[in-house]
Protein backbone atom coordinates (compact mmCIF):
# COMPACT_ATOMS: atom_id res chain seq x y z
CA UNK A 1 0.00 0.00 0.00
CA UNK A 2 2.80 2.17 1.09
CA UNK A 3 4.34 1.51 -2.00
CA UNK A 4 1.33 2.28 -4.28
CA UNK A 5 0.66 5.71 -2.50
CA UNK A 6 4.51 6.63 -3.01
CA UNK A 7 3.93 5.90 -6.95
CA UNK A 8 0.68 7.99 -6.64
CA UNK A 9 2.79 11.10 -5.53
CA UNK A 10 5.14 10.59 -7.69
CA UNK A 11 2.60 10.75 -10.31
CA UNK A 12 0.39 13.42 -9.04
CA UNK A 13 3.29 15.13 -8.19
CA UNK A 14 4.54 17.46 -11.24
CA UNK A 15 0.85 18.31 -12.05
CA UNK A 16 0.17 19.74 -8.33
CA UNK A 17 3.21 21.53 -8.11
CA UNK A 18 2.48 23.15 -11.56
CA UNK A 19 -1.14 24.17 -10.62
CA UNK A 20 0.08 25.32 -7.17
CA UNK A 21 2.78 27.47 -7.83
CA UNK A 22 1.67 28.36 -11.61
CA UNK A 23 -2.44 29.09 -10.89
CA UNK A 24 -3.13 28.74 -6.81
CA UNK A 25 -0.59 31.04 -6.09
CA UNK A 26 -1.06 33.58 -8.32
CA UNK A 27 -5.02 34.06 -7.90
CA UNK A 28 -4.21 33.91 -3.97
CA UNK A 29 -1.82 37.25 -4.53
CA UNK A 30 -4.26 38.83 -6.96
CA UNK A 31 -6.89 38.41 -4.69
CA UNK A 32 -4.46 40.29 -1.93
CA UNK A 33 -3.97 43.00 -4.72
CA UNK A 34 -7.28 43.18 -5.08
CA UNK A 35 -7.96 44.59 -1.33
CA UNK A 36 -5.00 47.20 -1.36
CA UNK A 37 -5.70 50.72 -1.68
CA UNK A 38 -4.09 52.38 -4.48
CA UNK A 39 -3.68 56.47 -5.82
CA UNK A 40 -2.24 57.65 -8.69
CA UNK A 41 0.54 59.30 -6.66
CA UNK A 42 2.00 56.57 -4.46
CA UNK A 43 0.68 53.68 -6.53
CA UNK A 44 0.17 50.07 -4.49
CA UNK A 45 -0.46 51.02 -0.93
CA UNK A 46 -0.08 48.53 1.99
CA UNK A 47 -3.21 49.30 3.98
CA UNK A 48 -6.41 46.51 3.19
CA UNK A 49 -9.90 48.06 1.71
CA UNK A 50 -12.54 47.21 -0.24
CA UNK A 51 -12.42 50.29 -1.91
CA UNK A 52 -11.94 48.75 -5.02
CA UNK A 53 -14.34 46.65 -4.81
CA UNK A 54 -16.60 49.33 -3.99
CA UNK A 55 -15.32 51.42 -6.58
CA UNK A 56 -15.94 49.17 -9.53
CA UNK A 57 -19.62 48.00 -8.26
CA UNK A 58 -20.55 51.57 -7.67
CA UNK A 59 -19.17 53.55 -10.30
CA UNK A 60 -21.22 54.48 -13.17
CA UNK A 61 -18.19 54.12 -15.37
CA UNK A 62 -17.97 50.59 -14.08
CA UNK A 63 -21.13 49.26 -13.66
CA UNK A 64 -21.87 50.49 -17.18
CA UNK A 65 -18.76 48.41 -18.62
CA UNK A 66 -20.48 45.15 -16.53
CA UNK A 67 -24.22 45.59 -17.41
CA UNK A 68 -22.75 45.85 -21.21
CA UNK A 69 -21.11 42.69 -21.27
CA UNK A 70 -23.91 40.90 -19.50
CA UNK A 71 -25.85 42.36 -22.05
CA UNK A 72 -23.85 41.16 -24.55
CA UNK A 73 -23.02 37.95 -23.18
CA UNK A 74 -26.77 37.78 -23.05
CA UNK A 75 -27.76 38.61 -27.27
CA UNK A 76 -24.78 36.13 -27.86
CA UNK A 77 -26.15 33.34 -26.10
CA UNK A 78 -29.44 33.82 -27.56
CA UNK A 79 -28.60 34.13 -31.15
CA UNK A 80 -26.37 30.88 -30.94
CA UNK A 81 -29.92 29.14 -29.55
CA UNK A 82 -31.73 31.11 -32.49
CA UNK A 83 -28.88 29.88 -34.96
CA UNK A 84 -27.71 26.48 -33.85
CA UNK A 85 -30.65 24.68 -33.53
CA UNK A 86 -31.58 24.59 -36.99
CA UNK A 87 -28.41 23.67 -37.82
CA UNK A 88 -28.16 20.83 -35.16
CA UNK A 89 -31.22 19.68 -36.73
CA UNK A 90 -30.35 19.51 -40.01
CA UNK A 91 -26.51 17.77 -39.25
CA UNK A 92 -28.98 15.24 -37.57
CA UNK A 93 -31.72 14.59 -40.45
CA UNK A 94 -29.52 14.78 -44.08
CA UNK A 95 -27.09 11.94 -45.31
CA UNK A 96 -23.99 10.85 -43.70
CA UNK A 97 -22.18 12.30 -46.77
CA UNK A 98 -23.22 15.72 -46.30
CA UNK A 99 -23.46 15.14 -42.79
CA UNK A 100 -19.48 14.61 -42.20
CA UNK A 101 -19.23 17.95 -44.82
CA UNK A 102 -21.36 19.71 -42.18
CA UNK A 103 -19.65 18.66 -39.17
CA UNK A 104 -16.21 19.76 -40.91
CA UNK A 105 -17.83 23.14 -41.51
CA UNK A 106 -18.88 23.57 -37.46
CA UNK A 107 -15.21 22.38 -36.35
CA UNK A 108 -12.71 23.55 -38.64
CA UNK A 109 -14.06 27.53 -37.63
CA UNK A 110 -13.97 26.13 -34.13
CA UNK A 111 -9.68 25.35 -35.34
CA UNK A 112 -9.25 28.83 -36.66
CA UNK A 113 -7.57 31.11 -34.82
CA UNK A 114 -9.67 33.39 -33.06
CA UNK A 115 -7.55 36.62 -33.57
CA UNK A 116 -7.63 35.22 -37.71
CA UNK A 117 -11.51 35.22 -37.45
CA UNK A 118 -12.03 38.47 -35.94
CA UNK A 119 -9.70 39.72 -38.49
CA UNK A 120 -11.67 38.39 -40.91
CA UNK A 121 -14.63 39.90 -39.26
CA UNK A 122 -12.61 43.22 -39.91
CA UNK A 123 -12.06 42.68 -43.37
CA UNK A 124 -16.17 41.82 -44.06
CA UNK A 125 -17.25 44.40 -42.01
CA UNK A 126 -15.18 47.66 -42.37
CA UNK A 127 -16.40 51.12 -43.82
CA UNK A 128 -14.77 49.82 -47.00
CA UNK A 129 -14.86 46.52 -45.96
CA UNK A 130 -16.53 43.36 -48.41
CA UNK A 131 -20.12 43.93 -47.10
CA UNK A 132 -20.19 48.07 -47.19
CA UNK A 133 -18.46 47.75 -51.15
CA UNK A 134 -21.13 44.81 -52.46
CA UNK A 135 -23.90 47.14 -51.07
CA UNK A 136 -22.28 50.68 -52.34
CA UNK A 137 -21.86 48.90 -55.83
CA UNK A 138 -25.28 47.09 -55.82
CA UNK A 139 -27.02 51.09 -55.41
CA UNK A 140 -28.37 49.26 -51.79
CA UNK A 141 -26.59 51.98 -49.64
CA UNK A 142 -25.56 55.64 -50.29
CA UNK A 143 -23.27 55.80 -47.14
CA UNK A 144 -21.21 52.80 -45.96
CA UNK A 145 -23.21 51.35 -42.70
CA UNK A 146 -21.59 51.34 -39.43
CA UNK A 147 -21.18 47.60 -39.10
CA UNK A 148 -17.72 47.90 -37.02
CA UNK A 149 -15.94 49.57 -33.57
CA UNK A 150 -19.93 49.26 -32.01
CA UNK A 151 -22.45 46.60 -30.59
CA UNK A 152 -23.42 45.54 -33.56
CA UNK A 153 -19.52 44.12 -34.99
CA UNK A 154 -19.43 42.48 -31.48
CA UNK A 155 -21.96 40.53 -31.64
CA UNK A 156 -21.45 39.16 -35.12
CA UNK A 157 -17.94 38.11 -34.37
CA UNK A 158 -19.14 36.50 -31.24
CA UNK A 159 -21.61 34.85 -32.33
CA UNK A 160 -19.52 33.41 -35.47
CA UNK A 161 -16.95 32.34 -32.76
CA UNK A 162 -18.60 30.75 -30.47
CA UNK A 163 -21.41 29.38 -32.57
CA UNK A 164 -19.36 25.92 -33.02
CA UNK A 165 -19.91 25.04 -29.24
CA UNK A 166 -23.43 25.31 -29.15
CA UNK A 167 -23.78 23.29 -32.46
CA UNK A 168 -21.64 20.27 -31.23
CA UNK A 169 -23.72 20.56 -27.44
CA UNK A 170 -27.18 20.33 -29.31
CA UNK A 171 -26.44 17.68 -31.71
CA UNK A 172 -26.02 14.77 -29.19
CA UNK A 173 -28.97 16.87 -26.67
CA UNK A 174 -31.23 16.31 -29.88
CA UNK A 175 -30.37 13.08 -30.76
CA UNK A 176 -30.53 10.95 -27.79
CA UNK A 177 -34.63 12.09 -27.61
CA UNK A 178 -36.59 9.19 -27.94
CA UNK A 179 -38.10 8.58 -30.97
CA UNK A 180 -41.30 7.64 -29.65
CA UNK A 181 -42.19 10.35 -27.39
CA UNK A 182 -42.26 12.73 -30.65
CA UNK A 183 -43.76 10.24 -32.51
CA UNK A 184 -46.65 10.07 -30.10
CA UNK A 185 -47.26 13.43 -29.92
CA UNK A 186 -48.34 13.48 -33.57
CA UNK A 187 -50.26 10.61 -34.08
CA UNK A 188 -52.32 12.72 -30.65
CA UNK A 189 -52.49 15.21 -33.38
CA UNK A 190 -50.11 17.87 -32.21
CA UNK A 191 -48.84 20.41 -34.71
CA UNK A 192 -45.05 19.71 -35.47
CA UNK A 193 -44.24 23.97 -33.79
CA UNK A 194 -46.07 22.41 -30.80
CA UNK A 195 -44.51 19.11 -30.70
CA UNK A 196 -41.16 21.00 -31.04
CA UNK A 197 -41.57 23.83 -28.31
CA UNK A 198 -43.20 21.23 -25.51
CA UNK A 199 -41.43 18.08 -26.30
CA UNK A 200 -37.97 18.45 -28.47
CA UNK A 201 -37.41 21.56 -26.66
CA UNK A 202 -37.71 20.50 -22.57
CA UNK A 203 -36.32 16.89 -23.03
CA UNK A 204 -33.34 18.69 -25.06
CA UNK A 205 -32.71 21.25 -21.94
CA UNK A 206 -29.84 19.22 -19.97
CA UNK A 207 -27.33 19.93 -23.71
CA UNK A 208 -29.51 23.30 -24.37
CA UNK A 209 -28.55 24.76 -20.62
CA UNK A 210 -24.99 23.59 -20.50
CA UNK A 211 -24.11 24.83 -24.30
CA UNK A 212 -25.77 28.62 -23.10
CA UNK A 213 -23.93 28.77 -20.11
CA UNK A 214 -20.45 28.20 -22.39
CA UNK A 215 -21.55 30.35 -24.89
CA UNK A 216 -22.40 33.08 -22.17
CA UNK A 217 -19.34 32.23 -19.84
CA UNK A 218 -17.34 33.04 -23.06
CA UNK A 219 -18.75 35.50 -24.45
CA UNK A 220 -18.29 37.79 -21.16
CA UNK A 221 -14.96 36.51 -20.86
CA UNK A 222 -13.93 37.64 -24.42
CA UNK A 223 -10.80 39.96 -25.23
CA UNK A 224 -9.49 39.49 -28.61
CA UNK A 225 -12.87 39.98 -30.32
CA UNK A 226 -14.50 42.79 -28.63
CA UNK A 227 -10.89 44.29 -28.83
CA UNK A 228 -10.92 44.25 -32.43
CA UNK A 229 -14.38 44.23 -33.77
CA UNK A 230 -15.28 46.79 -30.81
CA UNK A 231 -12.49 49.58 -31.30
CA UNK A 232 -10.46 51.35 -28.64
CA UNK A 233 -14.04 53.05 -27.19
CA UNK A 234 -16.51 50.04 -26.86
CA UNK A 235 -15.50 48.54 -23.29
CA UNK A 236 -16.02 45.29 -22.09
CA UNK A 237 -14.88 43.94 -18.56
CA UNK A 238 -11.90 41.83 -20.56
CA UNK A 239 -10.88 44.94 -22.59
CA UNK A 240 -11.24 46.94 -19.20
CA UNK A 241 -9.36 44.51 -17.25
CA UNK A 242 -6.54 44.62 -20.09
CA UNK A 243 -6.74 48.65 -20.25
CA UNK A 244 -6.47 48.69 -16.05
CA UNK A 245 -3.38 46.49 -16.23
CA UNK A 246 -1.17 47.71 -19.30
CA UNK A 247 -2.19 51.07 -19.70
CA UNK A 248 -3.89 53.12 -16.35
CA UNK A 249 -1.04 51.19 -14.72
CA UNK A 250 -4.14 50.96 -11.91
CA UNK A 251 -3.44 46.95 -10.85
CA UNK A 252 -5.63 46.53 -7.60
CA UNK A 253 -8.62 48.52 -9.82
CA UNK A 254 -8.04 45.51 -12.42
CA UNK A 255 -7.68 42.61 -10.17
CA UNK A 256 -10.57 43.39 -8.39
CA UNK A 257 -12.55 43.44 -11.30
CA UNK A 258 -11.11 40.97 -12.74
CA UNK A 259 -12.42 38.70 -9.58
CA UNK A 260 -15.84 40.56 -10.06
CA UNK A 261 -15.88 38.81 -14.05
CA UNK A 262 -14.21 35.14 -12.31
CA UNK A 263 -17.62 35.05 -9.93
CA UNK A 264 -19.99 35.43 -12.31
CA UNK A 265 -18.31 32.96 -14.68
CA UNK A 266 -17.72 30.55 -11.65
CA UNK A 267 -21.56 31.14 -9.91
CA UNK A 268 -22.87 30.64 -13.38
CA UNK A 269 -21.76 27.12 -14.62
CA UNK A 270 -22.02 25.87 -10.89
CA UNK A 271 -25.89 27.12 -10.72
CA UNK A 272 -25.88 25.78 -14.18
CA UNK A 273 -24.27 22.35 -13.05
CA UNK A 274 -27.24 22.17 -10.32
CA UNK A 275 -29.65 22.65 -12.87
CA UNK A 276 -28.57 20.37 -15.43
CA UNK A 277 -28.28 17.66 -12.83
CA UNK A 278 -31.93 17.83 -11.65
CA UNK A 279 -32.99 17.86 -15.50
CA UNK A 280 -31.23 14.80 -15.78
CA UNK A 281 -32.60 12.91 -12.86
CA UNK A 282 -35.53 10.92 -14.61
CA UNK A 283 -34.35 10.80 -18.33
CA UNK A 284 -32.83 7.71 -19.21
CA UNK A 285 -29.24 8.65 -20.54
CA UNK B 1 -35.17 12.67 -32.84
CA UNK B 2 -37.74 11.07 -35.30
CA UNK B 3 -35.53 10.40 -38.22
CA UNK B 4 -36.83 12.64 -41.32
CA UNK B 5 -34.96 14.03 -44.09
CA UNK B 6 -34.54 17.50 -43.95
CA UNK B 7 -36.99 20.06 -45.69
CA UNK B 8 -35.56 22.46 -48.43
CA UNK B 9 -36.39 25.63 -45.78
CA UNK B 10 -34.28 24.04 -43.56
CA UNK B 11 -31.28 22.91 -45.69
CA UNK B 12 -30.91 26.61 -47.11
CA UNK B 13 -31.41 28.09 -43.05
CA UNK B 14 -28.34 25.46 -42.34
CA UNK B 15 -26.33 26.22 -45.69
CA UNK B 16 -26.66 29.57 -44.95
CA UNK B 17 -25.12 29.37 -41.32
CA UNK B 18 -22.36 27.10 -42.38
CA UNK B 19 -21.05 29.89 -44.56
CA UNK B 20 -21.77 32.59 -42.41
CA UNK B 21 -19.07 30.52 -39.77
CA UNK B 22 -16.42 30.21 -42.46
CA UNK B 23 -16.96 33.21 -43.90
CA UNK B 24 -14.68 35.34 -42.17
CA UNK B 25 -11.67 32.38 -42.86
CA UNK B 26 -12.09 32.64 -46.50
CA UNK B 27 -12.19 36.05 -46.69
CA UNK B 28 -8.39 36.10 -45.31
CA UNK B 29 -7.43 33.45 -47.09
CA UNK B 30 -8.44 35.21 -50.57
CA UNK B 31 -7.11 38.70 -49.31
CA UNK B 32 -3.79 37.45 -48.66
CA UNK B 33 -3.80 36.61 -52.70
CA UNK B 34 -4.45 39.88 -53.78
CA UNK B 35 -1.68 42.39 -55.68
CA UNK B 36 -2.31 45.15 -54.37
CA UNK B 37 -1.20 46.96 -51.21
CA UNK B 38 -4.60 47.44 -49.56
CA UNK B 39 -7.60 44.30 -48.70
CA UNK B 40 -9.39 43.52 -51.43
CA UNK B 41 -12.18 40.45 -51.66
CA UNK B 42 -12.04 39.05 -54.22
CA UNK B 43 -8.33 39.47 -54.87
CA UNK B 44 -7.48 41.49 -57.86
CA UNK B 45 -4.18 40.00 -59.43
CA UNK B 46 -2.73 36.64 -57.76
CA UNK B 47 0.42 36.77 -56.22
CA UNK B 48 2.43 35.20 -53.15
CA UNK B 49 5.01 38.21 -52.40
CA UNK B 50 2.85 38.46 -49.23
CA UNK B 51 3.60 35.46 -48.21
CA UNK B 52 7.40 36.10 -49.26
CA UNK B 53 7.01 39.08 -47.32
CA UNK B 54 5.86 37.69 -43.95
CA UNK B 55 8.36 34.18 -44.15
CA UNK B 56 11.67 36.91 -44.77
CA UNK B 57 10.26 39.64 -41.79
CA UNK B 58 12.65 38.76 -39.42
CA UNK B 59 9.72 39.29 -36.94
CA UNK B 60 7.21 37.28 -38.06
CA UNK B 61 9.82 34.69 -38.60
CA UNK B 62 10.59 34.97 -34.77
CA UNK B 63 6.92 35.47 -33.92
CA UNK B 64 6.13 32.14 -35.93
CA UNK B 65 8.78 30.14 -34.45
CA UNK B 66 8.24 30.96 -30.92
CA UNK B 67 4.60 29.83 -31.30
CA UNK B 68 5.50 26.45 -32.69
CA UNK B 69 8.32 25.26 -29.76
CA UNK B 70 5.45 26.88 -27.44
CA UNK B 71 2.43 24.97 -28.62
CA UNK B 72 4.96 21.92 -29.12
CA UNK B 73 6.56 22.06 -25.75
CA UNK B 74 3.30 22.67 -23.96
CA UNK B 75 1.25 19.99 -25.71
CA UNK B 76 4.42 17.37 -24.57
CA UNK B 77 4.75 18.26 -21.06
CA UNK B 78 0.77 18.31 -20.92
CA UNK B 79 0.71 14.36 -22.45
CA UNK B 80 3.54 13.23 -19.59
CA UNK B 81 2.30 15.35 -16.72
CA UNK B 82 -1.75 14.84 -17.48
CA UNK B 83 -1.24 11.15 -18.48
CA UNK B 84 0.38 10.16 -14.92
CA UNK B 85 -1.95 12.49 -13.06
CA UNK B 86 -4.83 10.80 -14.71
CA UNK B 87 -3.75 7.52 -14.57
CA UNK B 88 -3.05 8.20 -10.43
CA UNK B 89 -6.58 9.80 -10.35
CA UNK B 90 -8.08 7.14 -12.20
CA UNK B 91 -6.61 4.13 -10.17
CA UNK B 92 -6.93 6.37 -6.67
CA UNK B 93 -3.82 6.48 -5.86
CA UNK B 94 -3.67 9.54 -4.13
CA UNK B 95 -5.52 11.19 -0.86
CA UNK B 96 -8.08 14.06 -1.87
CA UNK B 97 -8.57 13.03 -5.35
CA UNK B 98 -12.14 15.19 -6.21
CA UNK B 99 -9.91 18.31 -5.21
CA UNK B 100 -6.78 17.98 -6.91
CA UNK B 101 -8.93 17.10 -10.16
CA UNK B 102 -10.91 19.98 -9.76
CA UNK B 103 -7.79 21.89 -9.09
CA UNK B 104 -6.07 20.76 -12.56
CA UNK B 105 -9.45 21.30 -14.26
CA UNK B 106 -9.89 24.88 -12.87
CA UNK B 107 -7.77 26.64 -15.79
CA UNK B 108 -10.55 25.95 -18.18
CA UNK B 109 -13.26 27.85 -16.08
CA UNK B 110 -11.65 30.63 -15.21
CA UNK B 111 -11.72 33.23 -17.57
CA UNK B 112 -8.27 33.66 -19.88
CA UNK B 113 -7.91 36.99 -19.07
CA UNK B 114 -8.22 37.15 -15.46
CA UNK B 115 -5.76 34.20 -15.76
CA UNK B 116 -3.08 36.06 -18.12
CA UNK B 117 -3.53 39.09 -15.25
CA UNK B 118 -2.68 37.64 -12.08
CA UNK B 119 0.26 35.37 -13.56
CA UNK B 120 1.49 39.28 -14.96
CA UNK B 121 1.29 40.30 -11.52
CA UNK B 122 2.93 36.99 -10.08
CA UNK B 123 5.66 37.00 -12.39
CA UNK B 124 6.47 40.52 -11.79
CA UNK B 125 6.68 39.97 -8.74
CA UNK B 126 9.29 37.33 -8.54
CA UNK B 127 11.26 39.24 -11.72
CA UNK B 128 10.48 35.88 -14.55
CA UNK B 129 8.63 38.09 -17.09
CA UNK B 130 9.73 37.54 -20.70
CA UNK B 131 11.55 34.04 -19.26
CA UNK B 132 10.91 31.83 -21.35
CA UNK B 133 10.37 29.35 -19.42
CA UNK B 134 7.48 30.90 -17.64
CA UNK B 135 5.66 31.35 -20.81
CA UNK B 136 5.98 27.71 -21.28
CA UNK B 137 4.51 26.79 -17.95
CA UNK B 138 1.55 29.22 -18.56
CA UNK B 139 0.68 27.40 -21.59
CA UNK B 140 1.13 23.64 -19.94
CA UNK B 141 -1.26 24.82 -17.50
CA UNK B 142 -4.00 25.93 -19.70
CA UNK B 143 -3.01 22.89 -21.88
CA UNK B 144 -3.35 20.32 -19.32
CA UNK B 145 -6.94 20.22 -18.81
CA UNK B 146 -7.51 19.14 -22.15
CA UNK B 147 -5.10 16.07 -22.26
CA UNK B 148 -6.23 15.41 -18.36
CA UNK B 149 -9.79 15.20 -19.67
CA UNK B 150 -9.31 13.20 -22.43
CA UNK B 151 -6.61 10.94 -20.94
CA UNK B 152 -10.13 10.00 -18.20
CA UNK B 153 -12.25 9.73 -20.33
CA UNK B 154 -10.14 6.95 -21.80
CA UNK B 155 -9.02 5.26 -18.83
CA UNK B 156 -12.53 4.76 -17.46
CA UNK B 157 -13.17 2.73 -20.99
CA UNK B 158 -9.95 0.24 -20.30
CA UNK B 159 -10.75 -2.98 -18.81
CA UNK B 160 -8.28 -2.81 -15.33
CA UNK B 161 -8.22 -6.88 -15.66
CA UNK B 162 -6.07 -6.43 -18.64
CA UNK B 163 -3.32 -4.94 -17.16
CA UNK B 164 -3.91 -7.40 -14.29
CA UNK B 165 -3.09 -9.69 -16.66
CA UNK B 166 -0.06 -8.25 -17.49
CA UNK B 167 1.17 -8.00 -13.39
CA UNK B 168 0.26 -11.43 -13.64
CA UNK B 169 2.57 -12.70 -16.25
CA UNK B 170 5.18 -11.19 -14.67
CA UNK B 171 5.68 -7.21 -16.42
CA UNK B 172 6.55 -4.69 -13.65
CA UNK B 173 4.33 -1.76 -13.18
CA UNK B 174 5.72 0.60 -15.80
CA UNK B 175 6.16 -2.28 -17.94
CA UNK B 176 2.52 -3.17 -18.19
CA UNK B 177 1.23 0.49 -18.25
CA UNK B 178 3.68 0.85 -21.29
CA UNK B 179 3.01 -1.94 -23.72
CA UNK B 180 -0.46 -2.59 -22.43
CA UNK B 181 -2.35 0.33 -21.46
CA UNK B 182 -0.94 2.75 -23.49
CA UNK B 183 -1.82 1.75 -26.74
CA UNK B 184 -5.42 1.72 -25.38
CA UNK B 185 -5.12 4.94 -24.35
CA UNK B 186 -3.66 6.23 -27.75
CA UNK B 187 -6.57 7.54 -29.90
CA UNK B 188 -7.48 9.56 -26.78
CA UNK B 189 -4.68 11.01 -25.79
CA UNK B 190 -3.72 12.31 -29.94
CA UNK B 191 -7.50 13.96 -29.27
CA UNK B 192 -6.39 15.59 -26.31
CA UNK B 193 -2.45 16.63 -28.05
CA UNK B 194 -4.50 18.27 -30.63
CA UNK B 195 -6.85 20.10 -28.30
CA UNK B 196 -3.80 20.89 -26.35
CA UNK B 197 -1.86 22.52 -29.24
CA UNK B 198 -4.57 24.41 -31.29
CA UNK B 199 -5.54 25.86 -28.00
CA UNK B 200 -1.65 26.61 -27.11
CA UNK B 201 -1.00 27.73 -31.11
CA UNK B 202 -4.72 30.41 -30.30
CA UNK B 203 -3.73 31.54 -27.18
CA UNK B 204 -3.75 35.61 -26.77
CA UNK B 205 -5.42 36.28 -23.38
CA UNK B 206 -2.99 34.47 -21.33
CA UNK B 207 0.26 34.88 -23.69
CA UNK B 208 -0.22 38.86 -24.10
CA UNK B 209 0.11 39.49 -20.59
CA UNK B 210 3.83 37.57 -20.13
CA UNK B 211 5.31 38.75 -23.16
CA UNK B 212 8.16 41.20 -23.02
CA UNK B 213 7.89 44.38 -25.83
CA UNK B 214 10.33 42.47 -27.95
CA UNK B 215 8.79 38.98 -27.84
CA UNK B 216 5.45 37.39 -29.49
CA UNK B 217 3.56 34.90 -31.09
CA UNK B 218 2.09 34.81 -34.92
CA UNK B 219 -1.44 35.40 -33.10
CA UNK B 220 -0.40 38.23 -30.73
CA UNK B 221 1.48 39.70 -33.74
CA UNK B 222 -1.47 40.02 -35.89
CA UNK B 223 -3.27 41.22 -33.15
CA UNK B 224 -0.99 44.09 -32.28
CA UNK B 225 -0.69 44.45 -36.28
CA UNK B 226 -4.07 44.88 -36.64
CA UNK B 227 -4.41 48.06 -34.12
CA UNK B 228 -1.67 49.98 -36.78
CA UNK B 229 -3.70 49.02 -39.61
CA UNK B 230 -4.52 46.34 -41.34
CA UNK B 231 -2.76 45.32 -44.80
CA UNK B 232 -2.33 41.71 -46.89
CA UNK B 233 0.73 40.49 -45.42
CA UNK B 234 -1.38 40.44 -41.89
CA UNK B 235 -3.82 38.13 -44.23
CA UNK B 236 -0.98 36.32 -45.51
CA UNK B 237 0.25 35.49 -41.67
CA UNK B 238 -3.10 34.29 -40.95
CA UNK B 239 -3.46 31.99 -43.76
CA UNK B 240 -0.30 30.72 -42.71
CA UNK B 241 -2.13 29.55 -39.00
CA UNK B 242 -5.05 28.29 -41.04
CA UNK B 243 -3.42 25.97 -43.41
CA UNK B 244 -1.04 24.76 -39.93
CA UNK B 245 -4.71 24.34 -38.34
CA UNK B 246 -5.49 22.67 -41.56
CA UNK B 247 -2.89 19.98 -41.66
CA UNK B 248 -3.40 19.30 -38.11
CA UNK B 249 -6.96 18.83 -38.51
CA UNK B 250 -6.12 16.50 -41.74
CA UNK B 251 -3.69 14.47 -40.00
CA UNK B 252 -5.97 13.89 -36.52
CA UNK B 253 -8.55 12.93 -38.79
CA UNK B 254 -5.98 9.71 -39.50
CA UNK B 255 -6.30 8.90 -35.68
CA UNK B 256 -9.83 10.15 -34.50
CA UNK B 257 -13.06 9.86 -35.66
CA UNK B 258 -14.71 13.06 -35.64
CA UNK B 259 -17.96 11.25 -34.39
CA UNK B 260 -15.60 11.21 -30.96
CA UNK B 261 -16.77 14.87 -31.13
CA UNK B 262 -20.31 13.30 -30.05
Amino acid sequence: MTQSRNAGLGLIGPATVLILAGFLAPTVIMAMLSLRDYSGMQGIGTDWTLSNYINVLGDWFYLEIILRTLALGLIVTLLCLILGFPLALYILRVGPLMQTTAILLVIFPLLCNIVVRSFGWMVLLSPRGVINEALLGAGLISTPLDLMFNLTGVIIGLVQIYLPFMVLLLVPALQNIPADVEAAALTLRSSRIRVFFTITVPLASPGIITGSILVFVLSISALVTPRMLGGPTYRVMATQIYDEFMTNLNWPSGAALAFVLTFIALALIWAANRVAAHLTRGIPA
Amino acid sequence: MIARKPSWLLTIVALAILFYMNAPTIVVVLASFSDTTYLTVPPQGWTLRWFEFVLGDSRYMRAIWTSLWLAGGATLLSLVLGTAASYALHHRLVPFRDVILSAVMAPLVFPAVVIGVALLQYVSLLGLRGQPLVLLFAHVLITLPYVVRSAMSSLTGINPQIEEAAHVLGASGFTAFRLVTLPLLKPGLVAGAIFSFVTSLDNVPVTIFLLTPRQSTLPVKIFASVEHGVDPSIAAASTLLVAGTAIALILAQKWVSFSRFF
